[in-house]
C-alpha cells in the first residue's frame, strides 16, 4: 500500500473540488436552457464553498470550540475558524442570489417555456 | 497628516466611519417604515457620502480602519477612495433630483438607498471578504432596480446581469480561498506573494464589475434597456464598486501594473472600435464606458480623478438622452434642440473628450503626467503614446456625432423641461475645478506650460470633430461581430479569466 500512503489526501480532495468548480463552469457555459445554467452556478458554488471547508480543516479537524477541559490552547489539531466563518456569508448570499435568479427565471417561462437563452437574447437587442 | 486631523488613531474616528457605513441600510428599512421620509434619508445619506469623501481627501480620519483584530474587516478611507466616493453621491444626488418633481417612486429609492450603502463599503473594503459582500450587495441592488418595470426584456437583461455577475464572483471567491490558503490572511497586502492563478481570478472578477474589456461586454445592451437613471447609476456608482478593488490591488502588487496597461489599452480600443460603429445613444455612451474604464487602468494611480469627471459626465449624458426625442443617432441632426437639453449635453461630451476647463481635461492631462512620469510605462512601452492621441482623437470623434446636433432656441417651449440631474452633474463638473486638489492640480499644469496642453487639447478636439465629418455614412456597423449574446458574456469572462491566468501563472 505504499502507493495510497504517498498520496497526500488533501491534494486529492483539493483536485476533486476543483474539478466540482470546473464542472459547474462548463455546465453554466454549454448548458442551453437557463434552468440548467443556474444549477450549474450552483454546483461551482458548493465547490466553491467546500474548498473553503477543507482550507479549514488543514490545520487539522477539530472544531475550534474550547469546553473547559482543554487546558492547554496550542493544542494540536484545530481546524481553523476563519474560512469556516467567511464563507458563511458567501452560503447565505448565494442562496439568495438563486432564488432571485428562479423567480426571474419563473416570470421569464411565461415569454420562452423552453427558457433557450439565445432565444431570450432576442429580447435584449433593441 | 493634515494639521486638521482632530480625529486621529481614536475609536471615536472608527466609529463615525462604521455609523457611516451603517447609515444608508438603516436609512432603508426606515424608509419601508415611513416611505415620505425616503427623499430625506437619501440627500442625508448623500451629504454624509459627501462629507466623508472630503475627510478621506483631507486625512481628517484615521485613513486604515481593522475590525475584529488583524484578520477581520479592513477598510481604507483614504486618498484613493475620495473621488469615488464623491462620484457616487453625487449621481445618487443627480438620480434623486430627477425624480423630485414627480410622485416618489418608493421601491426604487429604497433601492437608491441599498445601492448607495453597497457602493460605498465597496470603495471603502479593502480585505478580499469585505470587498466580496460589497460587491453581491451592489449586484443585488442593481439586478433589482434592472428588473422593476417587471417586462420580459428588463427581467432577462437583469438576470444576465446577476447571473454572470455571481459567476464570477464565485470565481473571486476560489481566489480568495487559494490567498487564504498560501497567506493565512485575506488582506489585499499579502497578494503580491500569493500566487499568479488566484490573482487571475480575483481580477476577472473584478474586471466583469469595472466594465472593462470583453468581460464588460454586458454594458451595452443592459444601458439599452434600462431606464435612464439606472443607467446613469451603473456607469457612475455601481462601476466604481468595481473598479476601487482594482485600483487598491494595483496599488498593492506592483507587477500587475504592465498588464493593467496592456488590458485597459485593449479595452478602450474595443470600446472605441464599437462606439464608432454604433447608432444608437444609450449603446453608444455604453461603448464609450467600456472605452474610458480602459483608460482609468492606464494608470491606477491616476485613475481615480479619471473615473470622477468620466462618471458625471456619463451619468448627464444619459439623464439628458432619456428627454430627447430620438434613440437612433441618425435621426438627430434633423431636429433642433432646445438649449436647456443642447447645453449639458454638449458640455458632458465635451468634458469626456477632454476640453477645457472642464473636469475631464484636467483628469486627461493628470493622466498624461503621470503616464510621462516614473513608472508610467510612456517610456516602456513604444506604441503609447501613439495610442493615447489615437484614443484620444477618437472618443472626440465619437462624441462630435452629438455635437452635431443643431441648437434652436425659439424651440424652447416644446419638449421636455430641462434635467435637474444633469445639470447638477454637469455644474458639479465646472465647480470641481475650484477644490483645493484641483487648484492644486491646475498649478502644477501652469508650471508645466499650460498652453501647449490646451492647444494640444483644442487639436485632439478639433481632430475628431474634423475625423467625425469624414467619416462614411450609411455603413452599418461595419459588419463588427455580435459579442453581447449571453453564451458570448460567460465564454468572454472565461476567455479573459484562462488568459490572466495563462499570463500571471508563470
Amino acid at each position: 500500500m505504499a502507493i495510497l500512503d504517498a498520496i497526500d489526501g488533501f491534494r486529492v480532495m483539493e483536485a476533486l473540488l476543483l474539478l466540482t468548480v470546473f464542472t459547474g463552469l462548463v455546465g453554466l457555459l454549454l448548458r442551453r436552457s437557463l434552468f440548467l445554467k443556474v444549477m450549474g452556478m450552483d454546483v461551482m458554488g458548493t465547490g466553491v464553498i467546500a474548498f473553503f471547508v477543507l482550507v479549514a480543516a488543514r490545520s487539522g479537524f477539530r472544531t475550534p470550540i474550547l469546553d473547559g477541559t482543554d487546558a492547554v490552547l496550542g493544542g494540536q489539531g484545530w481546524a481553523d475558524p476563519i474560512p469556516q466563518a467567511v464563507i458563511l456569508t458567501a452560503v447565505v448570499i448565494g442562496l439568495s442570489i438563486q432564488a432571485l435568479l428562479l423567480v426571474a427565471i419563473t416570470r421569464l417561462a411565461s415569454v420562452d417555456p423552453s427558457l433557450d437563452g439565445s432565444q431570450l437574447d432576442q429580447l435584449g437587442r433593441d | 497628516m493634515s494639521p486638521l486631523s482632530l480625529v486621529s488613531w481614536t475609536p471615536s474616528g472608527s466609529l463615525l466611519t462604521i455609523a457611516w457605513l451603517l447609515l444608508p441600510f438603516l436609512a432603508a428599512f426606515l424608509a419601508a417604515l415611513l416611505p415620505r421620509l425616503a427623499r430625506l434619508l437619501i440627500l442625508s445619506v448623500v451629504a454624509t457620502t459627501l462629507a466623508m469623501a472630503l475627510a478621506a481627501w483631507l486625512g481628517w480620519l484615521p485613513s486604515e480602519l481593522l475590525l475584529l483584530g488583524p484578520l477581520g474587516v479592513r477598510l481604507q478611507l483614504d486618498p484613493l477612495a475620495a473621488p469615488l466616493l464623491l462620484l457616487a453621491a453625487l449621481v445618487s444626488a443627480a438620480v434623486l433630483l430627477e425624480g423630485w418633481g414627480r410622485d416618489p417612486d418608493k421601491p426604487f429609492l429604497l433601492l437608491l438607498l441599498l445601492l448607495q450603502g453597497g457602493i460605498d463599503s465597496a470603495i471603502v473594503a479593502s480585505d478580499l471578504i469585505s470587498i466580496y459582500v460589497a460587491q453581491e450587495v451592489v449586484g443585488i441592488s442593481t439586478f433589482l432596480l434592472l428588473v422593476r418595470g417587471n417586462r420580459a426584456p428588463q427581467l432577462w437583461i437583469g438576470l444576465r446581469y446577476l447571473l454572470l455577475g455571481n459567476s464570477v464572483m464565485l470565481l473571486y471567491l476560489l481566489g480568495a480561498a487559494l490567498v487564504y490558503r498560501e497567506q493565512s490572511s485575506f488582506a489585499l497586502d499579502g497578494l503580491d506573494q500569493s500566487s499568479g492563478i488566484a490573482l487571475a481570478l480575483l481580477l476577472v472578477a473584478l474586471f466583469t464589475k469595472a466594465e472593462v474589456f470583453i468581460s464588460g461586454l454586458w454594458l451595452p445592451r443592459t444601458n439599452a434597456v434600462a431606464p435612464a437613471a439606472v443607467s446613469a447609476l451603473i456607469s457612475g456608482g455601481v462601476v466604481c464598486a468595481g473598479l476601487a478593488p482594482l485600483l487598491r490591488i494595483a496599488a498593492a502588487v506592483e507587477s500587475v501594473c504592465p498588464l493593467f496597461r496592456w488590458i485597459g489599452l485593449a479595452s478602450a480600443l474595443l470600446g472605441l472600435i464599437f462606439a464608432l460603429a454604433e447608432r444608437r445613444v444609450a449603446r453608444l455612451l455604453a461603448w464609450s464606458t467600456i472605452s474610458q474604464m480602459g483608460m482609468v487602468l492606464l494608470v491606477p494611480a491616476a485613475g481615480g480623478l479619471y473615473a470622477l469627471a468620466h462618471g458625471l459626465a456619463k451619468a448627464a449624458l444619459f439623464l439628458v438622452s432619456e428627454r430627447l426625442p430620438a434613440v437612433s443617432l441618425d435621426g438627430w441632426s434633423a431636429q433642433a434642440l432646445p438649449w436647456r437639453h443642447w447645453a449639458p449635453l454638449l458640455l458632458a461630451s465635451l468634458s469626456i473628450a477632454g476640453a477645457p476647463p472642464l473636469l475631464g481635461f484636467l483628469a486627461k492631462e493628470q493622466l498624461n503626467m503621470a503616464l510621462a512620469g516614473p513608472g508610467g510605462g510612456l517610456q516602456a512601452v513604444a506604441v503609447l503614446p501613439g495610442a493615447i492621441v489615437f484614443l484620444s482623437v477618437g472618443t472626440a470623434a465619437v462624441y462630435a456625432r452629438l455635437w452635431r446636433l443643431p441648437c434652436n432656441a425659439a424651440k424652447a417651449e416644446e419638449g421636455q423641461p430641462a434635467s435637474p440631474g444633469a445639470l447638477l452633474l454637469v455644474a458639479a463638473l465646472l465647480l470641481l475645478n475650484l477644490t483645493p486638489w484641483a487648484l492644486e492640480a491646475w498649478r502644477t499644469l501652469m508650471d508645466q506650460g499650460i498652453t501647449q496642453a490646451l492647444l494640444k487639447s483644442a487639436g485632439l478636439v478639433l481632430a475628431g470633430a474634423g475625423l467625425q465629418r469624414l467619416w462614411p455614412r450609411g455603413a452599418d456597423g461595419f459588419g463588427l461581430p455580435d459579442l453581447e449574446g449571453f453564451d458570448d458574456l460567460l465564454g468572454g469572462a472565461v476567455l479573459v479569466g484562462a488568459a490572466l491566468m495563462l499570463l500571471l501563472g508563470q
